[in-house]
């Protein structure tokens, strides 16, 4: 058995706490334990089991959503439990008795304990008998004690209404303060250099760095990159980042320098954006395939910037449209010269070849980590698994609940040393129209999101115009 | 921006234009150099992926004449520090990228690539 440490979670992204632990101890080579019984993952206190404390305090440095992690030495519905444990687990804090200087720390979760009631916490550990000095400033050890109860949002009571009843409460020492989750703020996109209304929020993009295993010496594409919010993060963990969009003016911006590298040089990683190009990854200009370690991006649904592709929309009832002007006849010589006809890309197929074209750019055991929007009501987990093709595997699907909609973080690995040829882009004409093949509730999503998530009509979209 | 690896990487992609498309050739181009990480690891892994007579050729057409014409057998440090200039350190900031087969343009600004206007010619003939 290994050793057990408390985690203590940020209240938010639930769904996201173990890919992101797993992640991380991927990168680093080792393994977590979950001891029975299984955790609830909405309660953000968890006991692990790692094979080290420098396990738990790489996981600490480094996972956005972590706030505390503790050598565990009890929990219980009530403290006679959790002091019952903690005199069970002496060996691992006898040591500490004899003249180390400490300190407890006594919190509670969806409550605020009251000074009075925090002394006598204090005072029923006596039992440990602790010798050393009590340092407030700087003690060599911190005793954390967390008390968990249950969400009191929507009513109104007095803030130590309510106090000792508590779900369960949480003992142990404390080996670190969550050291990564300080980052949601550095990457806050509105004091960036330039961001633009696609921008992904900080805490997002710095979880969806993690997926990737961001690290030095990695390499990793951004296809839809847009003002580059996941490139900052991803270059922040060391990796060397690439970039495309079909639309030049996104990653540029109004100045000479582009938007994004004026953005990653005040995070310090300029030196870090390999390169940025403009095309459309439908028909992009990769030589070969096997480049990438991961890829990590927010594919376009339309809402915010259009999922567009190159190519013409059949109007088999008007004429051609007169084709469009030459390259170079630029008068605004910071945009693109030249922006061709766009037709508007499903989010169903996309993200079919997006998993193709992930199978052939990354290298084995390289990851695909991108945005899933889709209806709450409808989604099924074959959605996922009919979006996969043959050597991709999924490691981790997290929710982001947003009401009727919401956006599911996913993450595919490529598990196949074979090679594949370059993706066609034609998974929408591919797709056998026989009535039988599952319809994912991310089909259409940007009409459906237009219209506010009606239950599906047989209906037919006019034509859209995108911005 | 526009660094010799990602030059190493691109290929034209006109339509029909399938061969001979690689290496891009430099135009008018305006020459950067910019300090980056050394980071070997990444390096080694990272050149079985290049095609080195195509990358020795861009150096020396930027006037970079430090890399031997076949990898070495030893990859010892000093030559995983040549490499590591003209992969990452040097930048194109301005000029164009030509076609060696079809001689289509692919304008660089402001470090940026062009890549998209690959698509202008023959898309017409695909579609409708
Ligand atoms: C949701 S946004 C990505 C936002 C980005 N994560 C950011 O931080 O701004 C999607 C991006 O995909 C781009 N895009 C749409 N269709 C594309 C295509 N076929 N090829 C490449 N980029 C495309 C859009 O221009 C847009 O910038
Ligand atoms: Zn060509």
């Amino acid at each position: 058995m290994g050793l057990q440490y408390l985690f203590v979670f940020a209240q938010a992204h639930e769904e996201f706490r173990i890919p992101e632990l797993l992640s991380i101890a991927e990168l680093h080579g080792f393994e977590v334990t979950f001891p029975p019984p299984p955790s609830d993952i909405s309660r953000p206190f968890m006991v692990l089991e790692l094979e080290s404390e420098v396990h738990a305090r790489i996981l600490a440095r480094r996972c956005i959503l972590v706030k505390f992690v503790c050598e565990f030495y009890g929990r219980g519905k009530a403290y006679e439990e959790l002091h019952e444990q903690t005199r069970n687990n002496r060996e691992k804090w006898s040591q500490y008795t004899q003249d180390t200087s400490f300190k407890f720390f006594i919190s509670a979760y969806n409550h605020t304990v009251p000074q009075k009631r925090m002394k006598d916490v204090v005072e029923s550990f006596h039992y440990m008998d602790f010798q050393g000095k009590i340092d407030m400033n700087n003690p060599e050890i911190v005793l954390a004690c967390f008390e968990e109860y249950r969400d009191k949002r929507g009513t109104t009571r007095h803030k130590h209404e309510g106090d000792g009843d508590f779900e369960e409460v949480f003992f142990g020492r404390l080996l670190e303060e969550g050291t990564a989750r300080p980052l949601v703020k550095t990457f806050d996109v509105k004091k960036r250099a330039y961001y633009g209304n696609t921008s992904m929020e900080a805490e997002i993009s710095l979880l969806m760095a993690n997926q990737t295993l961001a690290a030095p010496g990695k390499l990793i594409y951004d296809p839809f990159i847009g003002t580059g919010s996941m490139a900052y993060t991803t270059a922040h963990f060391g990796a060397l980042v690439f970039g495309s969009d079909i639309d030049g003016r996104q990653m540029r911006g109004k100045e000479k320098q582009p938007g994004i590298i004026r953005a990653a040089a005040q995070y310090g990683v300029a030196h870090r954006i390999i390169d940025l190009c403009t095309f459309d990854v439908t028909r992009n200009p990769w030589r070969c395939g096997e480049l990438f370690d991961a890829i990590i991006t927010d594919p376009p649904y339309g809402v915010r910037a259009g999922a567009k592709r190159l190519g013409r929309k059949a109007r088999p009832d008007k004429a051609p449209r007169p084709k469009p002007a030459e390259p170079f006849s630029s008068k605004r010589p910071d945009d693109e010269p030249y922006i061709p006809p766009t037709m508007p890309y499903e989010l169903s197929s996309l993200v079919v070849d997006l998993v193709l074209l992930a199978r052939y750019l990354l290298r084995p055991r390289g990851r695909l980590v991108f945005f899933l929007p889709t209806v709450t009501d409808e989604y099924e987990e074959l959605d996922i698994q009919t979006m996969l093709c043959e050597g991709m595997e999924v490691v981790a699907n997290s929710l982001q609940n947003f009401g009727t909609w919401g956006r599911r973080l996913i993450t595919i690995r490529k598990i196949t040393s074979e090679r594949y040829p370059p993706p066609t882009f034609t998974s929408a004409q591919d797709t056998p129209d026989d009535g039988k093949a599952h319809t994912p509730a991310h089909k259409d999503f940007r009409e459906k999101y237009f219209q506010g998530f009606k239950k599906a009509e047989d209906e037919q979209f006019g034509e859209t115009t995108e911005t | 921006m526009v660094r010799l690896i990602t030059h190493n990487l691109l290929a034209c992609h006109v339509k029909g234009c399938t061969s001979n498309n690689f290496p891009l050739q430099f135009k008018d181009v305006q020459v950067e150099l910019r300090e980056a990480e050394f980071n070997p690891d990444f390096l080694r892994g990272f050149i079985p992926r290049l095609e080195w007579g195509a990358l020795v050729d861009a150096a020396r057409q930027l006037g970079d004449t430090s890399l031997p014409a076949e990898p070495p057998e030893m990859l010892d440090d000093d030559f995983l520090q040549k490499l590591h200039h003209v992969l990452l350190e040097v930048h194109i900031e301005e000029g164009a990228m030509i076609c060696p087969n079809c001689n289509h343009v692919y304008p660089i600004s402001n470090g940026i690539p062009n890549m998209a206007s690959a698509y202008h010619q023959p898309i017409h003939n695909v579609v409708n």
